[in-house]
């Protein structure tokens, strides 16, 4: 049946947004999402999971979003709750302290064409609130009081807990990747202890 | 900014998740749609009759990106569907002066109505 | 041949209806339920002024489509495929031929043929002088089309339909034998 429905958005009903324009909002969204996702579990069928859980979130609480940037942030603060819940109940990624992380048992190669990669897996390897820690300041970019607001955390324990995680990132990069890692262990300069 | 941190970023660079994740995420929302106690949710989610109206008709305009692709799909959709009607209304009249004309030339008289 | 019933809808959706001078039985939704293909069309007057804006005037279809909507206050259609004959009957109609008769409303045509198995009546509505509806009723074996159109029309604008739209040119109309005689 074809039937014009122009004046849906005034149907009482969060069905009321057409799904062409759910759709679309999606689609704005999916790679914020998606990748906060992916880059905590490093698993795409559970991000994707995890993704669609967050987006139906979002439609039930259509109600509640006041803007575009409110919906951004909305997803992503969700996306972050979600993974941390992910993580517990599903115990996908066994969580090992960063010391603790193997170190390849061959000669890390001169040149490490698969840098990244290995910074992934480091990631990887964090516990999951750091994890998303460095997720949301290095893939979003957010600022540290953004930051507080999506974890629900104060400022400045995002600051220092950011802080310890990349010292160590940086200390154990340096390790694993041997002369290719050379010079990712040290800050840089300007950026102090808070 | 140190190397470090551009290779994170690179590292941690935004991918799209699997072509087709918008209708995957379309179909869990209808499968939820049908679920009883769904409009009992939305209902104390937005509110009232009159505040869903408001609420959703604000969250309309704001949410989608841009008004004037919102108005655009609909309008495209309107003309569609006027085109569909009048295509359909031409096809009867002509069906209806075939009819005529196929009479009138059976019985040799002009055009006028038959009953 | 099969018989084609065009059925002038009016529409039930009532948050959305517009100014319908005919009221549709609620026993065509029946037909609705039984029918293989349904085409169900409820555009009133402000879709059809929101609809023109974006009609162009640079494809013939779409201009004509839009000088034809201008003094329209709602175009209804509803028309119903069925896999087999049978599914409706004539009586399914007569709630609708009931409100269509004068003085408001006249037949202007209405085409019989057994051989064809089709049954096509036109209604025109007038008021000082002017074509304000139009009504077509048309019936096939296996379909029942209704065309409802509300507003000022003009003849030369219904010939427009044909030549336009995919269909070849209506010579009803303009040579005014019927529009105007009643």
């Amino acid at each position: 049946m074809s039937q014009l429905a122009l004046t849906d958005v005034f149907v009482p009903d969060a069905a009321v947004l057409t799904d062409a324009d759910f759709a679309a909002i999606v689609r704005e969204h999916q790679a914020t999402v998606f990748s906060i996702a992916y880059n905590f579990l490093r698993d795409a069928g559970q991000a994707e999971e995890l993704a669609q859980d967050v987006f139906l979130q979002f439609y039930k609480n259509l109600g509640r979003i006041e803007s575009r940037d409110h919906a951004a942030n909305w997803l992503r603060r969700a996306t972050c709750h979600r993974a941390i819940d992910f993580t517990r109940k599903r115990a996908a990624a066994r969580e090992v302290a960063l010391e603790s992380a193997p170190e390849p048992s061959s000669e890390p190669a001169a040149r490490d064409p698969f840098l990244r990669e290995h910074l992934r897996k480091l990631i990887a390897s964090l516990p999951a609130r750091k994890r998303l820690l460095v997720i949301l300041r290095y893939q979003e970019e957010m600022e540290m009081d953004e930051i507080a607001t999506a974890m629900k955390m104060p400022a400045r324990t995002v600051r220092t807990q950011l802080w310890r995680t990349m010292a160590h990132l940086r200390e154990k990069a340096a390790r694993l990747l041997g002369e290719a890692g050379s010079g990712l262990a040290t800050p840089p300069k300007g950026e102090r202890q808070p | 900014m140190s190397s470090f941190d551009d290779e994170l970023r690179g590292a941690l660079r935004r991918v799209e998740p699997p072509p087709g994740f918008a209708e995957r995420v379309l179909a869990r929302v209808a499968a939820e749609r049908a679920r009883p106690g769904w409009r009992a949710h939305l209902r104390r989610v937005f509110g009232p009759a009159p505040l869903r109206l408001a609420a959703v008709a604000a969250l309309a305009l704001v949410i989608v990106a841009g008004v004037g692709y919102e108005r655009h799909a609909r309008g495209e959709e309107a003309k569609r569907q006027v085109l569909l009607a009048l295509r359909i209304t031409a096809r009867q009249l002509q069906a209806a002066e075939r009819g005529v004309q196929r009479l009138n030339a059976r019985q040799r008289e002009p055009k006028e109505t038959i009953r | 041949m099969k018989r084609i019933i065009t059925v002038l809808t009016l529409a039930t959706v009532s948050l959305w209806a517009g100014p319908q001078d005919i009221k549709f039985p609620a026993s065509l939704e029946k037909l609705a339920d039984k029918a293989e293909e349904v085409t169900d069309i409820t555009l009133d007057a402000n879709t059809l002024g929101f609809a023109s804006s974006f009609l162009s005037d640079k494809t013939k279809d779409e201009k004509a489509a839009k000088d034809l909507v201008k003094g329209l206050k709602g175009i209804y259609i509803r028309s119903y495929e069925f896999e087999e004959e049978g599914a409706y009957s004539m009586a399914d109609l007569g709630e609708i031929r009931s409100q269509l008769k004068p003085p408001e409303w006249v037949s202007i045509v209405s085409v019989r043929s057994k051989k064809d198995g089709e049954n096509t009546q036109i209604y025109l509505k007038k008021q000082e002088g002017k074509i304000v509806g139009l009504t077509i009723l048309a019936a096939e074996p296996t379909e029942l089309t209704i065309v409802h159109i509300v507003g000022s029309i003009k003849p030369e604008d219904l010939a427009k339909l044909g030549g336009n739209f995919g269909i070849p040119n209506i010579s009803m109309g303009p040579a005014g034998d019927n529009w105007d005689d009643f």
